[in-house]
Order: C-alpha cells, then sequence, then structure tokens
C-alpha cells in the first residue's frame, strides 16, 4: 500500500492521550492503594460486604436478564414476522438510555408497588441490560442451523432434550458472554442504585462516590476501586476463556424462519410481550411527565422551559434549561476528540503492528469502571497542583475516553472492508501519498467519523457515573440534575425530572438513530 | 417392491396450507432406495421432510413396518435424516456425534461408544473416533453423519441431497458406500437429487429401488 509517512505515526495521539487520562489517572489510583495503612483497608470488612451484597445482587440481575432476553434473541433474530426490524431495534433502546433515565422510569412505573430496594433495582438492571442478551445470543443463535435441532429429534431426541444437548452447547460460549457482560455491569451501577436502591443493593461504586465525595477518605475509595477492578477483571477473564471454546455455526446468519402453527402463536406472545416490556418503562415517564395529584399538567414542562426555571440560581440543584446547555457543550465536545482520537486509533489498525497494539488498548477503558476512572482522574488532575476541575474539561475528557472504544470499534470494519487497492490506483494515477490514500479511505473514514462521533455524543449526555466525580457541584450535567431533583422530596422535583428524562430520551435516541441510519447507508 | 414392512406412504398430501403436489402413494421395502429426482422448488424436500416429521401432513397416511407414524413426533418416527451438509454437532467428537443417538434411546455411555465405533468402521472411518469433527473432510463429515443415522437404529433413512456438497469422483464412492451400508441395515431408504443420474446409481444398488420423478 502506498501509505503516507505520517500515517505511521497515526498512533501517537491515541497513545497519548490515553498515557495522558488513563495511565497516569490509574497510576495516581495505583499509588494509594499501594501506600501504608492500605492492609488496614484490606482488613476493613465494609467494601467486601458491600462486594458481596453487589455480587447477589449482580447474579440476580444477570439471571433475570437472561431469562427475559433469550426468548427474545430467539424470537427476534431467527423468526421471520411483521415488524421484526422494528422489534429488534426496540430492543436495543434500554441499552442507549442513561442509567438514570431508566431508573427514574422505573419508579415512576413500579415505585408505587415496589418502592425501593432490590426488587426494582434487579429489574431495571436486567431491563438496561436486555440488548446485551439480545445482540450477543442473537448474533450466536442465528448461525446455528436450525436442521441441526431436527437433526437430533430425528435421533430421537424431545424438543428439551434437543436444545439441552445440540443448541444449549451451541450458544453456551456467547450466553456466558452476555452474562459476564450484564454481571459487570450490574456489579458496577451507580446511577441505577443510587436513585432506586437502598442499603441492601449497595454497590463498591456507590461506596467510592461516598468515599469520595462525602468521607473524603481517597485512600480507602482507591482500596475499594481496585477490590472492584479485581472482581471485574475476573469475570471478563472468565468470559473471554469461554468465548475462545465458541466451535461451530456458520459465518453468515441461517435463513429466518417463517412461524408456523403453535410456533406463530409463540413467536407473536414474545414479540408483543417484548415491545411491551422495553416501552412500559419509557411511556410511564412520559405520563409522569404530564400528570400531577391533580390531574393532567403542563406545569412541569414549563418549569424546564419557562423564565422561572425551578431552582434557577441555586447551586445546589441548577438550572435544568443551563445543565441541558452544559450537557450539549459536553456532548459535542466528546464526540470532536472521541472521533479525532479513535478515527486515528482505528486508521492505526491499517498500518505496523505497534498501530494494532495501541488500537487494541483503545479498549481498556470499557473494562474500567466509571468510578475507577473518575477517581483516577480526580486523583490525577482534579486536586492542587493540577486542578483542572475548574477548567470543565475533565468531564468531556473522561467522556471521550469511554466513548473513544466505541468509536474504535464502529471505525475499524469499515476501513478494514474499503479494498486498499483503490490507494494504488490513484497513486498509479499520479496522486501524491496523502491524496492517494485519502481517495482510497476517505469517503469511508468522513461517514464513519460522523457517526461514530454521534454515538459519543449520545454516550457522553446520558454518562453519569464518571461526571458525579468530576463535575463542579454549580456545573451540573443533565443526568446529575435529575439525580438532585430525585433526591428531594415533592411531587414538582420528580415532575420537573420526569420531564428532563424525557429530553434526555429524545436527544438520546435521536442520536443513536440518526448514526444507524447513516451506517445504514453506507 | 418387495413386500409390505418397510415404508408405506398412501395418498400423502404434502405442502404448508396448499397442497403443493397430487397426493403421492408408493411403497419402499427394506434394503430399497426409493430415488426422489425434480427440479429445484418442485417439493422433494418437502416430501421427504413430511416423511421424516420435519413438516405436518395435510393428507393421508404414512407406515412403516406396520406402524402408523402420520401424527407422530418427529422423534417418536425413527426416521433418520442426512441433509445436504453433514450438521455435525460441533461441541462433541466424532465417536459421540455417532453415539447420540443411541444415548437418546437410554443406552449407556460405553455401550453407545461401542456401537458407534463399529458403525465407524461400517462407513470406513475406523480410528476416527476421538477427532474433532474440525479435521474431517466434507466427505468424512458426511460419512459421519450417515453413520449418526444408522446408530439411532431407524425404521427408514431420508437423504435430503447429501452429496451435492461434494465433489464428483468423492460423490460416485460415497454413493456405492451408501447403497452398501442402506443394505446391509436392511432399511427403506428415500434419497431425492436433483440429479437424474445420482438418482440412477442410487437405484441400482444391492437391493433395489425405483425412481419417483417429481
Amino acid at each position: 500500500m502506498h501509505a503516507p509517512t505520517w500515517l505511521r505515526w497515526a498512533w501517537v495521539v491515541p497513545a497519548a492521550f490515553l498515557v495522558a487520562f488513563l495511565a497516569i489517572p490509574l497510576a495516581s489510583l495505583g499509588r494509594q492503594v499501594i501506600s501504608p495503612g492500605t492492609v488496614g483497608y484490606l482488613f476493613d470488612p465494609l467494601p467486601w460486604q458491600v462486594a458481596g451484597l453487589a455480587s447477589g445482587q449482580a447474579i440476580v440481575s444477570t439471571l433475570l436478564a437472561l431469562a427475559i432476553g433469550l426468548p427474545m434473541a430467539n424470537v427476534l433474530t431467527r423468526y421471520r414476522f411483521w415488524g421484526r426490524r422494528w422489534a429488534l431495534a426496540l430492543a436495543t433502546v434500554p441499552f442507549v438510555l442513561p442509567t438514570v433515565v431508566v431508573a427514574l422510569a422505573f419508579r415512576a412505573l413500579l415505585g408505587g408497588s415496589l418502592g425501593s430496594g432490590f426488587a426494582i433495582v434487579v429489574l431495571a438492571h436486567a431491563y438496561l441490560n436486555l440488548a446485551v442478551v439480545v445482540r450477543i445470543v442473537g448474533a450466536r443463535w442465528v448461525t446455528i442451523d436450525p436442521r441441526m435441532d431436527l437433526t437430533a429429534r430425528s435421533l430421537g431426541a424431545g424438543p428439551w432434550t434437543a436444545f439441552r444437548t445440540v443448541t444449549w452447547p451451541a450458544l453456551r460460549p456467547a450466553i456466558a458472554s452476555a452474562a459476564a457482560i450484564v454481571f459487570v455491569f450490574s456489579f458496577t451501577s451507580l446511577g441505577v442504585v443510587l436513585l432506586i436502591g437502598d442499603s441492601s443493593t449497595r454497590t463498591l461504586e456507590s461506596l467510592v462516590l461516598r468515599q469520595t465525595s462525602i468521607l473524603l477518605d481517597f485512600q480507602g475509595a482507591a482500596v475499594s476501586a481496585a477490590i472492584q477492578a479485581l472482581v471485574v477483571g475476573s469475570v471478563l477473564v472468565l468470559a473471554a476463556r469461554q468465548r475462545a471454546a465458541q466451535r461451530g455455526g456458520s459465518a453468515r446468519p441461517m435463513r429466518l424462519i417463517r412461524p408456523r402453527g403453535r410456533s406463530s402463536l409463540a413467536v407473536g406472545v414474545v414479540a408483543t410481550a417484548a415491545a411491551v416490556i422495553v416501552l412500559a418503562p419509557v411511556l410511564a415517564l412520559v405520563w409522569a411527565s404530564l400528570r400531577s395529584s391533580s390531574g393532567w399538567t403542563l406545569a412541569w414542562w414549563s418549569g424546564l422551559f419557562g423564565p422561572n426555571t425551578i431552582d434557577a440560581g441555586s447551586t445546589r440543584i441548577g438550572s435544568p434549561l443551563s445543565a441541558m446547555a452544559r450537557s450539549l457543550t459536553f456532548a459535542i465536545a466528546t464526540g470532536a476528540v472521541a472521533a479525532v482520537v479513535g478515527g486515528l486509533a482505528a486508521v492505526s489498525v491499517l498500518t505496523g503492528r505497534i498501530g494494532r497494539a495501541f488500537a487494541i488498548a483503545t479498549a481498556l477503558p470499557l473494562g474500567i469502571s466509571a468510578a475507577t476512572l473518575g477517581l483516577g482522574t480526580l486523583l490525577a488532575y482534579g486536586r492542587p497542583p493540577l486542578d483542572l476541575r475548574a477548567t470543565g474539561l475533565l468531564v468531556p475528557i473522561a467522556h471521550a475516553l469511554i466513548a473513544v472504544p466505541l468509536v474504535v470499534a464502529v471505525a475499524t470494519p469499515t476501513l478494514r472492508a474499503t479494498d486498499p487497492r483503490l490507494v494504488t490506483v490513484a497513486a498509479n494515477l499520479g496522486a501524491r501519498p496523502t491524496r492517494a490514500w485519502w481517495t482510497g479511505y476517505g469517503p469511508a473514514l468522513r461517514t464513519v467519523m460522523v457517526a461514530a462521533g454521534g454515538l459519543a455524543c449520545a454516550v457522553s449526555l446520558g454518562e453519569f457515573g464518571a461526571a458525579s466525580f468530576l463535575a463542579r457541584a454549580d456545573g451540573p450535567t443533565v443526568p446529575l440534575v435529575i439525580a438532585r431533583l430525585l433526591g428531594r422530596p415533592g411531587e414538582a422535583s420528580f415532575g420537573v425530572a420526569a420531564a428532563l428524562a424525557v429530553v434526555l430520551v429524545i436527544m438520546t435516541t435521536t442520536l443513536v438513530a440518526a448514526v444507524d441510519r447513516g451506517g445504514r447507508r453506507r | 417392491m418387495k413386500d409390505s414392512t418397510g415404508l408405506r406412504v398412501a395418498e400423502l398430501v404434502i405442502g404448508y396450507e396448499s397442497p403443493l403436489h397430487e397426493p403421492f402413494t408408493f411403497n419402499v421395502a427394506p434394503g430399497d432406495v426409493l430415488a426422489v429426482v425434480g427440479p429445484s422448488g418442485c417439493g422433494k424436500s418437502t416430501l421427504l421432510g413430511t416423511i421424516a416429521g420435519l413438516t405436518p401432513a395435510l393428507g393421508g397416511s404414512i407406515e412403516i413396518g406396520g406402524r402408523n407414524i402420520t401424527a407422530l413426533p418427529i422423534n417418536e418416527r425413527r426416521v433418520a435424516m442426512v441433509f445436504q451438509e453433514a450438521l455435525l454437532f460441533p461441541h462433541l467428537n466424532v465417536r459421540d456425534n455417532v453415539a447420540y443417538g443411541p444415548r437418546r434411546a437410554g443406552i449407556s455411555r460405553e455401550e453407545a461408544r461401542a456401537e458407534a465405533d463399529r458403525l465407524l468402521t461400517w462407513v470406513d472411518l475406523e480410528g476416527y473416533g476421538d477427532r474433532s469433527i474440525e479435521q474431517l473432510s466434507g466427505g468424512q463429515a458426511q460419512r459421519v453423519s450417515l453413520a449418526r443415522a444408522l446408530a439411532a437404529k431407524p425404521d427408514a433413512l431420508c437423504l435430503d441431497e447429501p452429496f451435492s456438497a461434494l465433489d464428483a469422483p468423492l460423490r460416485a464412492r460415497l454413493a456405492q458406500d451408501v447403497l452398501s451400508v442402506i443394505a446391509r441395515a436392511r432399511i427403506p431408504a428415500i434419497h431425492v437429487t436433483h440429479d437424474p443420474l445420482e438418482a440412477q446409481t442410487m437405484t441400482r444398488g444391492a437391493g433395489g429401488g425405483s425412481i419417483l420423478s417429481m
């Protein structure tokens, strides 16, 4: 390939970004852990008790997500029926919803009957992670030839035995992989447990936040974060081993099955249930934004956009409108930084071994929780002598760090699918190296950067964990304002929070839908 | 046709919502092959699927050895299927793939494996039992698939274009092997193909046979 010289150095920018905003914060955190007095913290029963509680909660959340998600994965990815594409897109909605929005939606839907605590938290976690199960297991299920099951049955196996002895072993690695991700998300949950949890649903993430922001015990927080990283790392390693054991299956999806007789009834029931499960919390949220104890009202919406915004001028809650403007600014900055850093990392994949290694390294933030990332950044850049908190830069930087792996994941396959001979053809026709390279890869790169940047914006808009550590008290983002409103009694707070959450849902889903459309046009 | 203890199909109507073809009536004696030949989309595989229990019959009856299987679920029909692709279970080795049917019939693991080794010898794959299915060639995988079907001790065998993914020399050799195995197992077999030459080969075996053109 006639690659321009500068391309060989494309990895430098993502590498520098990772060193500055991942390695240095993690080192700061490590310094806190490896210091005198840590042994005492390790014998403190509190973080271990919280780890135990969080593990139990995460296991139940995972089992629930699998119980609901597996039938959905089976029906939505393998069967042909009217509205299947819509149903599949709908199943992705919970995953793109900000965690605070889901917490608020579940409080609106089930708060009256379940209150706060274990049951509502595990339901919200299962809901948030439905798309993980549907997408990961569905992608595997669709490659398993349905005739494999029929073969087993023609050899004497009943329907359940055929599933247990043939389909289940083929799905097991994908199920283990999805379960590990759901476990990690639930184990490290923050927004949901803070807003609708109680003492039985504490996570190490919430403990770290408490130790950092209320107790100012940074060493204790660092030890809690390290324990959490240990559990998360172990689960992800186990899942990777399972994934490596995956065998068989076609490289391409099988033809969709046309349901007949009893199976068409089952498909109809599952597809309808899926739509109801996904839409009910969102509709409950919209309902809550339009209802007061005296009936229908637009007061919460006018409170949101009107001149006399609720708590305008208050430093504790902040005005919703200014939070929206701030969140949008952070989202745009995140989109720009993530697109540039992630784009260069994706381009590095096309060059040498070093480039590929750094592109893989950009996935590291995915395995690190928001609290770990937020606390590390706070320790490295949020305290004198170097306090970047006042500049407002830390939130978009942390969000970009979270979004870069997604940008790389979106951009790399498209760039790899581009025929490198286009560059050779352009060079043969007289183009200089940079022009030739751009002629070959430019169109794909441009489209993919816009799409990936949009995705990064959506991530930033809804992110709660890192922002709770890094945003200034007088400069909260929309998810933080929602959380603060929910922390106050009164129906006005709840109503305005619901209206604000609806705005956030519209902003996030519009962005993700636009990205998805752009992706399909490609 | 030799006798009535084989496969007997009477006025069988195939299709999904509406009939795809005129009703079928035919007999296949044990050790004989009925070759069903016709172009793509004419309903050959649907006929096979209806006999094996993949698709419900719209009318008529199917009997094997005097047992009416028309309304039975697929796993109670004792009709083994071999598809165009071998469809071996990827998490099991060669021996355990073949032992799958005997295990479902409640035979102990040791006995099922011994039976699998015996059938692997039948299909010229002695000593292949411990191999992973990824180590097999296309022809070997199809032989394992045949051994697996026979290990379940079926009352009839349905072959849905089992050689079409193979090259010509391998196809001819495997066809001869399949014929000798069917004659040895003494079960009726239906072989679906779109190739008239293959249909002729399959009906000139050690047992006997006929061709049904669709």
